[in-house]
């Protein structure tokens, strides 16, 4: 089942979400890239990267380096909702990396104004044996919200999340789908300034993802907030986002308007 | 240099918030799972006194040695006390990135901190000990005296040491297993060539005190039992003071040198 044939079912209701967010941009920069380069040195095994870490290029060891993104620039203003198109390896979840802080370029300068909030790798980022409501209380805190903040978006989460009685177990109990669930509704309640979607609908059952495509659809009316959407499936990115850009081997390889952009990646790909 | 301490140092007072309620929380995890919870904290070291004063007082009878002097377990419990806290820090602490995966490559967490974090929940379980010994110090009719006032001192560098070491192991560590095996499998040499066990002043070769004033571990146990049971100001022992000076200075910069070259690699690669 690929995340394109799940959210077509439901993408009639949502043809108009594209239209509300468009000609929001007011101007300033969310996010700019300038030259960025993100290198990634591959090594046969962990003995040979050690000894790469002093400069020691042990031959056969050393299998040489990948640009995961290669002098990547373009910037995003504020309030825009833009895809980024490309096959798996082109370096969009690199960017994206990058973009929320996690990983640093090897080269060039990455700009971010506002808080990130990241759907990649749903799944991930929870501590298995803290309860759920613990992993709220536990990443509010890491992203610096006040207790008052956090006791406001808890039973937003929760019945978000719908997770009933298990919200109180421990995530080492979880089913993926619980736990993509559980982040995903995080992610959406502490009032992002810049989204992140990353392949993100594609979790949960279909009832499920219709929620999600409408909480994201609330999110995206809000002027102010910058979506960015990373799919292969230019079906959602369509309905979502007013612009695409598309990556290839790291390198952008077109950047424009939303139809232009699926049109050349669905010619070129 | 300089800047790579000053961003460390900006990092860990901007985060501080979320670094004491993640040591909160590591405690917690900690506690988890266990009917006892918090109880655990006291049971095993105290379990690990007696088993240490019962071979060495009542078994080798070595312990009795100064006659009229304030009791043996009270010499032992300061400096042992101490020695968990660092114990812990060799063994886990040397590796914390391994720890919490996902404050280093799924959210924006400045490294340094998660160290802090750690750091910080020993620290916590430490207070809990010292606020023991100082039972066991009552209890004994120690006198409280001018010497007291080293403690809090001490437990500041115990925690500002320690953080550096666990900064400077941790980026490594998360390069390579090497480095954690290393300092695993060097705790328990550390712990019975420090002096914890016995008096370092005792030795009777020069030698041998000329490098153990180098050694991190003896000098906090030394200092410990000075505030506690000997009664004397630390920088009396001036080889001792010198030494652990040189050792935390190197200790901050190669922690510099160390997290600038690679702070920025650990994500990936983690």
């Amino acid at each position: 089942m690929s995340s394109k044939d799940q959210t077509g079912a439901v993408a009639p209701a949502l043809s108009d979400a594209k239209d509300l967010h468009v000609a929001s941009a007011t101007g300033e920069t969310a996010i700019r890239f300038e030259h960025v380069t993100k290198t990634y040195k591959l090594y046969k095994s962990d003995r040979g990267r050690f000894l790469g870490i002093f400069n020691y290029q042990r031959k056969g060891e050393y299998l040489g380096s990948v640009n995961a993104n290669d002098d990547l620039s373009f910037e995003i203003k504020k309030g825009e909702a833009v895809a980024f198109l490309g096959h798996n390896g082109a370096g969009k979840s690199t960017a994206l990396k990058m973009i929320t802080g996690v990983a640093h370029p090897t080269s060039g300068k990455i700009e971010v104004n506002g808080r990130v909030s990241a759907l990649l790798e749903l799944q991930a980022g929870f501590d298995a044996t803290l309860t759920g409501r613990e992993n709220i209380g536990l990443r509010g805190q890491i992203i610096g919200l006040s207790k008052a903040e956090i006791a406001r978006i808890e039973p937003e989460v929760e019945e978000f999340a719908d997770l009933g009685l298990y919200i109180d177990q421990p995530m080492k109990n979880y089913s993926s789908g619980m736990k993509a669930r559980l982040g995903f509704a995080f992610a959406v309640a502490i009032d992002p300034e810049i989204l992140v979607v990353d392949e993100a609908l594609s979790v949960g059952d279909k009832a499920f993802q219709k929620k999600c495509i409408e909480r994201i659809r609330d999110i995206m009316m809000d002027e102010d907030v910058t979506v960015l959407f990373v799919t292969h499936s230019p079906g959602t990115a369509k309905q979502f986002c007013s612009r695409g850009i598309v990556l290839d081997k790291g390198k952008k390889v077109f950047d424009g308007t939303i139809d232009d952009a699926t049109e050349f990646y669905e010619a070129n790909y | 240099m300089l800047s790579t301490l000053r961003t460390i140092l900006k990092d860990n007072w901007e985060w501080r918030g979320q670094i004491v309620r993640l040591s909160l929380f590591e405690l917690r995890k900690k506690s988890r799972g266990a009917v006892l919870s918090w109880a655990w904290f006291f049971i095993k070291p105290a379990m690990y006194i007696f088993c240490f004063w019962f071979a060495l007082e009542i078994g080798l009878r070595v312990g009795s040695g100064s006659a009229g002097g304030p009791p043996y377990i009270l010499w032992l419990c300061a400096g042992i006390i101490p020695w968990f806290f660092m114990s812990d820090m060799i063994n886990t602490g040397s590796d914390v990135l391994h720890r919490y995966p996902y404050l280093v490559n799924k959210i924006k967490f400045p490294l340094s901190g998660i160290s802090a974090i750690f750091t910080g929940a020993t620290m916590i379980v430490q207070l809990m000990l010292m606020a023991v010994l100082f039972g066991i110090y009552i209890v004994c009719g120690m006198p409280f005296d001018v010497y007291l006032l080293q403690v809090p001192v001490l437990l500041v560098l115990l925690f500002m040491f320690w953080d550096a070491f666990s900064i400077m192991f941790s980026q490594l560590s998360a390069l390579s297993k090497d480095f954690a095996n290393l300092m695993k499998s060097f705790s328990t040499p550390i712990f019975w060539l420090s002096g914890v066990l016995f008096r370092v002043d005792n030795i009777d070769n020069a030698v041998i005190h000329a490098v153990l004033d180098y050694n991190p571990v003896t000098f906090f146990t030394k200092a410990f039992r000075a505030a506690f049971y000997d009664k004397y100001w630390i920088w009396e022992d001036v080889g001792a003071i010198v030494g652990f000076l040189v050792v935390f200075l190197i200790t901050i910069l190669v922690m510099a040198l160390i997290y600038k070259k690679f702070n920025e690699e650990v994500a990936d690669v983690l």
